[in-house]
């Protein structure tokens, strides 16, 4: 799958997060991963279905607890559909929901950070996914 | 901690601006939730569980966000609150137990810390009073972790109670306890455009019980499609739920019946009676919001009010060039050689006023807003009165949908809440007091809101002891307001109640406070350019009656002309103008009345208000202005009239001057004062009084 006019190099990074503090934290931070990377946000379950097939992401980084569909469900979904179940996926919510974290695991979330999460660590995970992506494409 | 500290970010970015308007969002929403459950609980209603997980979702965000700062004492407060939300959605913690009552609280010692962070030297950790009600909630919880057992004999993929959160679960299990069906309800949709077609299965299925969880996965055509699974909970089975949705492209499939159930006509009466207990719990109210909740995603902007401002004050320079416009037609009309074309310029002012009223009419509406959230305000210092005092009441609220400017409505919650507060704290007695006197234990304080013209009417009438009159009249002399030998009328004596320092209560309380009365409500009221009247029978009860106009951004004015000057009168507080012989005019104790059907009203001559000189024998008009109760007759010389205005502030020594409310622009007219009806009525009232 090619993306619509996207510069050779460059990598896609959609958050979901409803929160709008959360989303400029994740967005700054990730933006710290370099220039050939691209942000996009998302403020729900839904707008991020709509996001998918716009654009060609290289990484998903998601909330769990979120108004109209939860973080797992859209695990579920990318985890099943063909057509971006290659998309690495990094789950990040509070402490005391160890449980749910696990269930997005097990739905095929590569990864789960702990909010407040440390900036250095999403962005050493991050990093990684985003590398194996590219050796993968 | 290295890593801790490298989260904390300065308390002047722009990030922790972000996060502290973002917090006093999902703050006040939580309010709003808190008011909703404690109404449904006042009802008796089934709570609606959506309630308590919006609560929780509200504290979960905050700890997040108050954890990303570094805020360490918000953070664990929103991380106690989390659990006993958690708790709650999850059944095991009782909506009544104590712990519950101090997420109220909670809120409120939330909402003064983000404040005092202002100041950069408030610690992190968060103030004692964190740290005490943190300590209180901790006492409070002492919740034992259920043991949940699998979830079996459920026919459904795997892969969807996978994705299930817990939260999801635990309402499947609740569900299936209460003996309801369980049914898969799927749908495809065109994945550029499922938002409307998802958003009216859901409220359907919605009608008809609970939407557990809604699963997204591929549609059968690829990319461009993607489905919908809606696990639901409904007293309905299958068959039932298919006809009730009538949804043709949607399947309803039955995954989990409780046991029994249709096989005899026992449980089918049982699950019907059950239903007509469930319904609050899905009221159809509850659709529209979910609709709009989809909607708001994408559809609505937030306009800072200055910039309506901005826009209404173009649109009022906009109708004075207008009117000037309509008078250079006139003009042109009026001779024969120009005749033609001041016709067609007639029509394009006529054209140019249909757009120029529907641009007016559009800003206004922007700037309207329900008196709803003014309302839920109400109930929250009412709750906390009755948690605070022994005193029972019972607030009722109606016309929360009566629409106001925005402005106003900021202005009147502070008037509004002092009502209340004087109601509960000296007007109702007692629950003793009130059964030894024959009257339901339980005082009422009736609110109502609802429109009258161009103005709003709020009503705030309680069933308490009422107004001593006796006891205000003492008052009033004491303060010297009045002379002890005075012979005052009912009104006069009502009236005091909004002169300075006045409160016929002794007593100083916590709530109202004693130095801050009625007149405060009245100052706030007048600057709004309202009027605030009060009646009471004693032993029954008082009324405060609040009348305000609806906007303040552009009036209708009628123009009045008195000695060679012109002035404005707000049309909204005109009633009637008439055309009257000297003659009927009677004089009495130095004051002018007139018989206007069967009522006295006084007389003012706008030419002696601004000592302008008179012109005699000339038949006067009368302007009758009227404002809540009080009436008054303008005597002026020309009625010159209607336009539409923009009252701007004047500056200099004009400012000062009473009966002036500000001036406008009238086109062609010039500048001219428009008159304060507010407090011209009251001078003749005061006046009236002194003679």
């Amino acid at each position: 799958m090619s993306g619509l006019g996207r510069e050779i190099g460059v990598q896609r990074i959609l958050i979901v997060e409803d929160s709008a503090t959360m989303r400029s934290l994740l967005a700054s931070t990730l933006e710290g991963l370099g220039a050939a990377i691209e942000i996009c946000e998302a403020e729900s379950g839904f707008e991020a279905l709509r996001c998918l097939p716009r654009d060609a992401f290289d990484l998903i980084v998601t909330d769990i607890n979120m108004p109209d569909i939860n973080g797992l469900e859209l695990v579920s979904f990318v985890k099943t559909s063909a057509a971006y179940r290659s998309i690495p996926l990094i789950i990040i919510s509070t402490e005391g929901s160890e449980r749910d974290q696990a269930k997005g695991l097990e739905l095929g979330a590569d990864a789960y950070l702990v909010k407040p999460f440390d900036p250095d660590q999403l962005n050493r995970i991050a990093g990684e996914l985003l590398e194996k992506r590219r050796g993968e494409g | 901690m290295a890593a801790r500290r490298s989260r904390v970010r300065s308390r002047r970015s722009k990030a922790y601006r972000e996060f502290v308007s973002e917090a006093e969002e999902v703050l006040e929403r939580m309010r709003a939730d808190l008011s909703d459950l404690a109404d449904q609980n006042d009802a008796g209603a089934e709570v609606d569980p959506e309630s308590v997980n919006s609560l929780f979702r509200s504290a979960h965000s905050l700890k997040g966000m108050a954890g990303m700062f570094g805020l360490d004492g918000l953070s664990e407060l929103s991380h106690h609150l989390e659990d006993v939300l958690d708790g709650m959605r999850l059944g095991r913690v009782a909506l009544d137990s104590p712990a519950a009552s101090l997420i109220d609280e909670a809120v409120n010692v939330f909402v003064a810390e983000l404040g005092s962070l202002d100041d950069p030297k408030t610690p992190v950790e968060g103030s004692e009073a964190v740290a005490e009600l943190i300590g209180r909630i901790d006492s409070a919880v002492r919740e034992p972790a259920a043991p949940t057992d699998a979830l079996t004999g459920l026919d459904l993929d795997p892969a969807l109670l996978r994705a299930l959160t817990e939260y999801e679960e635990h309402r499947l299990r609740e569900n299936m306890r209460r003996g309801r069906n369980i049914h898969l309800v799927e749908a495809t949709f065109e994945i550029l455009a499922f938002d409307e077609g998802l958003a009216e299965l859901s409220v359907a299925v919605r009608e008809a019980g609970e939407v557990l969880s809604t699963l997204p996965s591929p549609g059968a055509a690829g990319e461009s499609q993607i489905r919908f699974g809606l696990l639901a909970a409904s007293e309905l089975d299958t068959d039932a739920l298919r006809t009730r949705l009538d949804f043709p492209d949607a399947t309803v499939r039955g995954v989990w019946a409780p046991a029994a159930a249709g096989s005899s006509p026992a449980p089918a009466v049982e699950a019907s009676s059950d239903r007509a207990v469930a319904a609050p719990e899905a009221p159809p109210a509850a659709d529209p919001r979910e609709i709009e909740s989809l909607k708001s995603i994408s559809d609505t902007v937030r306009v800072d009010i200055r910039k309506l401002d901005e826009l209404m004050n173009l649109v009022g320079e906009l109708v004075i060039q207008r009117g000037a416009v309509n008078s250079i037609a006139r003009r042109l009309q009026a001779e024969p050689a120009t005749a033609r074309i001041g016709r067609e310029l007639e029509k394009i002012h006529k054209l140019l006023d249909r757009k120029i009223q529907g641009l007016q009419a559009g800003v206004l509406e922007v700037r309207m807003v329900p008196l709803r959230q003014v309302f839920e305000k109400l109930s929250r210092v009412a709750r906390r009165l009755r948690r605070d005092t022994d005193k029972e009441v019972r607030l009722e609220l109606r016309g929360a949908d009566t629409e106001l400017d925005k402005l106003i409505v900021e202005e009147l919650v502070d008037p509004l809440m002092h009502v209340v507060r004087n109601s509960f704290d000296h007007a109702l007695e007692p629950a003793d007091e009130r059964s030894a006197l024959g009257k339901p234990e339980v005082g009422s304080i009736r609110i109502e809101a609802f429109q009258r013209g161009n103005h709003v009417v709020i009503e705030v009438a309680d069933d308490g002891r009422g107004i001593d009159l006796e006891r205000l009249q003492e008052r009033g002399v004491e303060r010297g307001l009045v002379d002890a030998g005075d012979t005052l009328s009912r009104r006069e004596v009502l009236d005091l109640i909004f002169a300075p320092g006045l409160s016929t209560r002794d007593e100083v309380t916590e709530t109202s406070g004693r130095g801050v009365g009625m007149d405060v409500v009245k100052n706030n009221l007048t600057a709004l350019g309202g009027v605030v009247d009060v009646d009471s029978q004693e032993g029954r009860g008082t009324t405060i009656t609040l009348t305000l106009p609806i906007t303040l951004a552009i009036i209708q004015a009628l123009v009045v002309g008195v000695g060679g000057q012109r002035y404005a009168v707000p049309l909204n507080s005109v009633l009637e103008t008439m055309l009257v012989d000297t003659q009927e005019i009677q004089r009495s104790d130095g004051r002018e009345i007139l018989n206007l059907r069967g009522e006295p009203l006084l007389l003012r001559h706008l030419s002696q208000e601004f000592g302008l000189p008179e012109i005699e024998g000339a038949k006067p008009h009368v302007v009758v202005i009227g404002l809540g109760d009080a009436r008054l007759g303008l005597v002026v010389e020309r009625l010159e009239g209607q336009q539409d205005t923009v009252i701007k502030p004047v500056q200099g020594p004009v400012q000062n001057v009473r009966g002036i409310a500000g001036a406008t622009e009238l086109g062609d007219l010039g500048a001219v004062l428009v008159l304060d009806v507010a407090a011209l009525i009251e001078d003749a009232g005061r006046r009236r009084e002194a003679a």
